[in-house]
């Protein structure tokens, strides 16, 4: 350049003297560069484990959202004819008569032994026996499903019938499907069972009336079908419970509130404490021990305790839903977690070189903080957002299960495990379907919080 | 090196680098053994673990295990009961445990037996007139100290249950004694009661009124005796442990070891000791759980166990032998009939008798054999003039009709203004039935009528609080009997009766109801009651429910066990044990 100038005549004029046109700089960039959250991506993409938890995790939600779309049952109405119905159970019935209640005057009385007046369904078994030479004081009658034996193991006491009511006897209770054996005993003196006894087995019929079957939906008007058909009881693909309410629409609307608590409370709270944690870790001093020794006050509370007394406090009758005091009653009470550890975080980055820096600049207050220490603390809230979630659903079923959540028939996981555990010999599935989806729930977010603190920890970096 | 899974980081890859791919595979191989290695070794940790548990819980188990559920040898029994008794001083006890400890400790002027039959207790006979009665007591019955039972302590404990400061719940059940009513309300002094001792075995009775069942009361336990030196040296500690106790009945409490068990002996100076064949009843296990007890049931343990819907396949799986009884209680939906709330609306009211089925509710809901659907406020067990009373009487019988029970609620609202289905309160007890029965109820209201019902599920106690205070639009009640005639359902709807907790008030009825009161004519009492019946069905005062039942298992061996609805239940007190056969003394 300098050669240039005493080599040629140097002219100025005013032209010169104009600034030049503003041109971007020619620096290219060969590869691509990638953002913090770009490769906190590219790694989470890396951990199956935690990408698998997060398909879960939107396929739960899709559960949720669109699951009752495209169900369309409700699981607030109960059917009894299917309570408690395992999944995949027998669900043909025979259109029959409507239920007419028995006339006993037209009954022939049995000269052979205990037998059955009109065909065994699951409407009615009408038994007609032979009297008994020993009973003086009526009959009783029992019913087993298994058979009788040898040790006269007779089953069921379903009732007893007086001298005076002749020898019939109607039994409707749950009957189901299946061979029932049926025992008369005749009482004797001071109503005292005798050795005399009539027994005799039955297969049972699953019927249903055709003014039920419209009633269910299952056809369209009594008139298409006749007496003798046979009709499919609605399809439950995950079984009934103990009201013969569909498993699965249960199951969808118990994740609503799962899943609302779940979310909803976790992010309040973790907001909540990002803001208390950063004034107290950015201003810090006397006020920051103030508000950190306020935060352990909170933390020393008891959560039961206090869930109750919200619920009492908010005037919340027993048979209205707990769902909004058990929400506040997290909200006030788990911040500090959050709140410790986003002002550890501030008070390390407070004295890094950038900040001084961009304070020598003239950054104020409010730059700072929403520039430089929130996006740099943005993974540790995360990861513990991630956390906290599977937490407070397991709280939410928690709760559910000691009867502090939701009122009936609102159903929740938590609630219907603790309906399920009392018929966990008879019936496990009521049990094990919110079970699972608690277990699975909770398992993938924390999977997913797992893998997301991985891939936003930047010491993981260094060690590839 | 690294693997070809980067996200893999169990293997610890990084301190091996530079090795070539054999290695890794025995390195995989070696990872492989020391995780099978763990697996073995964690497996038989846990077994170890388990026998030593089971080891020490046999050990230190081995006191409860010598109390077999029956031991013929020793004579006696071990049983379960649901709760620790709330109430051991018989005048003011009021609840079915204590009632059923206290039918073994104590007897009163008349008992039951084993069939339930009135049978002379203390008194050997006696002598019912209409304007009172007279008890000659026998001269054996003594207290356990050898004292003789006199007319005397009968006269004290009735005075001092009627106190208004003892407080006692059942002092209404001595009313039909002579002033005894204004005695509990502080209007008398006690001295004024119509029951004297005219001599140490004589007790005279005047009635207030003409009363048509008094040997029925008089077997309950409010009218047990109580000795006034004893009780006034315990210093109002009467009946809070076995030694503040004085025990006239075939048993004595010889041990009480608060919420965790209780031994009765035979005693020694009761007048029928030789009637009683066990020595020893004892109470091991204090529990509610119908699962425990039918666990404790199958291993040996306890005699009796009561069975529920949960249990019952169990049972039948067992092949044991199932017993049933109607426990005399009656359950009923009961409406507000307060101003302002709905439930005053005949027409809401029908709607509702048209839509519950209660024959669907038993016997599809509750399964339970032994539970009645129920049609009447009158229990199958009660007996009439002289046959039982639902056969002289049979109720009007309701059919449930949604159609037209859509078109009375219509009606109902049209009548009390409302545009919209109203929303209600259903008062509900805590436990698990009463919660499937209230769910059931729930749905089917809003099935059919479209009614949005809102359950209030109470513990016992705040539910009466607020079955009292009238904050309910419905109520999941219940009726037990307090004696053996249809009287004790027959007033619960007059206007005057505090138990009335939805402020019923039908002049009509409460006619009838006095009638019934007033007479000693059975034929008169009873045509009374169907009218009241007929009422209570026509107005739809209440829903009937289910009667309750009980279903429970009782060791084969064990004869004269005395189940019944009314009176102490259950009653091991005249109890027999079958001598073990051969092939079981042999085991």
């Amino acid at each position: 350049m300098s050669e240039s100038i005493q080599q040629s005549d140097l002219v100025l004029s005013p032209t010169s003297f104009k600034p030049l046109v503003k041109e971007d700089s020619e620096q290219g960039i060969s590869r691509p560069s990638l953002s913090y959250w770009q490769d906190a991506w590219r790694r989470l993409k890396e951990n199956t484990r935690a990408i698998v938890s997060l398909y879960i995790i939107l396929g739960l939600l899709a559960f949720t959202v669109l699951g009752p779309q495209i169900w369309g049952a409700s699981g607030a109405t109960s059917d009894v004819d299917q309570i408690s119905k395992a999944p995949f159970a027998n669900r043909a019935a025979t259109i029959v008569e409507p239920f007419e209640p028995w006339d006993q005057s037209k009954v022939t009385a049995s000269n052979n032994g205990l037998q059955l007046d009109g065909d065994p369904t699951t409407q009615a078994v009408r038994l007609v026996w032979e009297p008994m030479a020993a009973s003086t004081n009526g009959y009783r009658i029992y019913r087993n499903i298994y058979p009788t034996g040898p040790e006269r193991a007779l089953g069921l006491p379903l009732g007893e019938v007086f001298p005076s009511q002749g020898t019939y006897f109607e039994d409707r209770l749950d009957l189901s499907p299946t061979y029932y054996y049926y025992t008369v005993v005749a009482l004797g003196d001071k109503s005292r069972e005798t050795q005399e006894f009539q027994s005799h087995e039955f297969d049972v019929t699953r019927v249903i009336t055709a003014d039920e079957a419209v009633e269910k939906n299952l056809i369209e008007s009594s008139s298409d079908v006749a007496v003798g058909d046979e009709v499919m009881l609605a399809w439950h693909p995950l079984g009934t419970d103990y009201l013969g309410r569909d498993m699965l629409a249960r199951l969808m609307e118990g994740a609503q509130v799962s899943l609302f608590i779940g979310i909803v409370a976790p992010l309040i709270y973790v907001l909540i404490g990002i803001l208390y944690g950063s004034t107290a870790g950015f201003i810090g001093g006397p006020l920051d021990q103030g508000m950190m020794r306020f935060a352990d006050f909170v933390v020393a509370l008891p959560f039961l305790l206090f869930m109750i007394v919200f619920k009492i406090a908010f005037g919340v009758e027993s048979g209205e839903s707990g769902v909004l005091p058990m929400l506040i009653a997290m909200v006030v009470l788990l911040w500090p977690a959050t709140a410790r550890l986003v002002r550890g975080q501030i008070l390390q980055i407070r004295e890094e070189g950038y900040i001084d820096a961009s304070r020598l600049l003239g950054a104020k207050s409010s730059y700072l903080i929403g520039r430089h220490m929130i996006p740099n603390t943005m993974g540790v809230i995360l990861v513990t957002l991630t956390f906290a979630v599977p937490s407070a659903i397991f709280t939410e079923a928690f709760l559910s299960f000691i009867g502090m959540g939701v009122a009936p028939p609102t159903p929740s996981w938590g609630s219907m495990c603790n309906e399920g555990l009392k018929t966990m010999n008879s019936t496990p599935h009521e049990l094990i379907f919110p079970a699972v989806l608690i277990s699975v729930t909770v398992l993938a977010f924390n999977m997913l919080g797992d893998g997301l603190r991985d891939a936003l920890d930047a010491r993981m970096r260094s060690r590839e | 090196m690294t693997t070809p899974n980067s996200s893999n980081k169990s293997t610890t890859t990084a301190s091996h680098t530079g090795a070539d791919t054999g290695t890794a595979k025995e390195l995989n191989r070696a990872a492989l053994v020391q995780l099978l290695l763990l697996i073995l070794g964690s497996l038989a940790v846990i077994i170890v673990v388990m026998y030593a548990l089971n080891w020490a819980a046999q050990a230190t188990g081995s006191k409860s295990a010598a109390t077999d559920a029956i031991n013929y040898e020793a004579r006696s029994i071990s049983i379960l009961i649901e709760q620790e008794p709330p109430q051991l001083d018989a005048m003011k006890s009021t609840d079915q445990v204590s009632g059923s400890v206290l039918g073994h400790i104590m007897e009163g002027l008349i008992a039951y037996d084993v069939n339930n039959e009135l049978v002379p207790g203390v008194a050997e006979r006696w002598d019912i007139r209409a304007d009172g009665a007279t008890f000659w007591l026998r001269a054996d019955a003594r207290w356990s100290d050898g004292k003789p039972v006199t007319a005397q302590d009968f006269v004290f404990a009735w005075k001092t249950a009627l106190e208004p400061a003892t407080a006692s719940q059942y002092a209404f059940i001595l009313f039909p004694v002579k002033n005894a009513e204004a005695i509990n309300t502080g209007k008398l002094t006690g001295d004024t009661l119509g029951a004297s001792a005219t001599s140490d075995r004589v007790l005279e009775v005047e009635f207030e009124k003409p009363i048509a069942f008094f040997e029925k009361l008089v077997a309950f336990s409010t009218y047990y005796p109580a000795r006034e030196d004893f009780y006034k040296s315990t210093n109002g500690r009467y009946g809070a442990d076995a030694d503040t106790m004085l025990y006239n009945g075939a048993f004595t409490v010889e041990s009480w070891v608060h919420n965790s068990s209780m031994r009765m002996e035979k005693n020694q100076q009761y007048w029928n000791k030789d009637s009683i064949f066990l020595n020893t009843i004892h109470v091991p296990f204090i529990t509610a759980d119908k699962q425990a007890g039918v666990n404790l049931f199958k291993d040996g343990r306890i005699a009796l166990a009561q069975l529920d819907g949960e249990t019952l396949p169990t049972a039948l799986q067992e092949r044991w032998n199932i017993g049933r009884l109607a426990d005399g209680s009656v359950y009923y939906l009961e409406f507000n009939h307060r101003e302002g709330r709905i439930g005053g609306n005949l027409n809401f009211r029908r709607a509702l008798q048209l839509t519950l089925d209660s024959s669907e509710l038993v016997y599809r809901v509750i399964k339970i054999p032994g539970y009645v659907p129920g049609t009447t406020l009158f229990p199958t067990w009660l007996k009439g003039k002289d046959a039982p009373f639902r056969q002289e009487y049979p109720p009007t019988p309701i059919r449930p009709d949604r159609e037209k029970a859509r078109e009375l609620l219509a009606t109902a609202m049209a009548e009390l203004g409302l545009e919209e289905t109203p929303s209600l309160v259903v008062l509900a007890g805590d436990t698990p039935l009463a919660r499937k029965h209230a769910e059931y109820m729930q749905s089917e209201l809003k099935k059919h009528l479209d009614l949005d019902v809102k359950i209030d599920r109470q513990i016992f106690k705040q539910r009466l609080a607020k079955m009292r205070a009238g904050q309910f639009d419905m109520v999941m009640a219940g009726w037990g009997p307090d004696f053996d005639d249809p009287l004790t359902f027959g007033d619960l709807f007059a206007s005057w009766n505090l138990q009335n907790r939805g402020r019923y008030n039908n002049p009509e009825l409460d006619a009838q109801i006095r009638i019934a009161q007033g007479s000693i004519d059975q034929q008169v009492r009873m045509d009374a009651f169907g009218e009241i019946q007929r009422i209570l069905i026509d107005q739809a005062v209440l829903l009937p429910d289910y009667e309750r039942g009980r279903v429970f298992v009782a060791d084969p061996r064990m004869q004269n066990l005395g189940r019944r609805a009314i009176g102490p239940d259950p009653d091991y007190s005249r109890v027999t044990l079958l001598p073990p056969t051969a092939e079981e003394a042999g085991r």
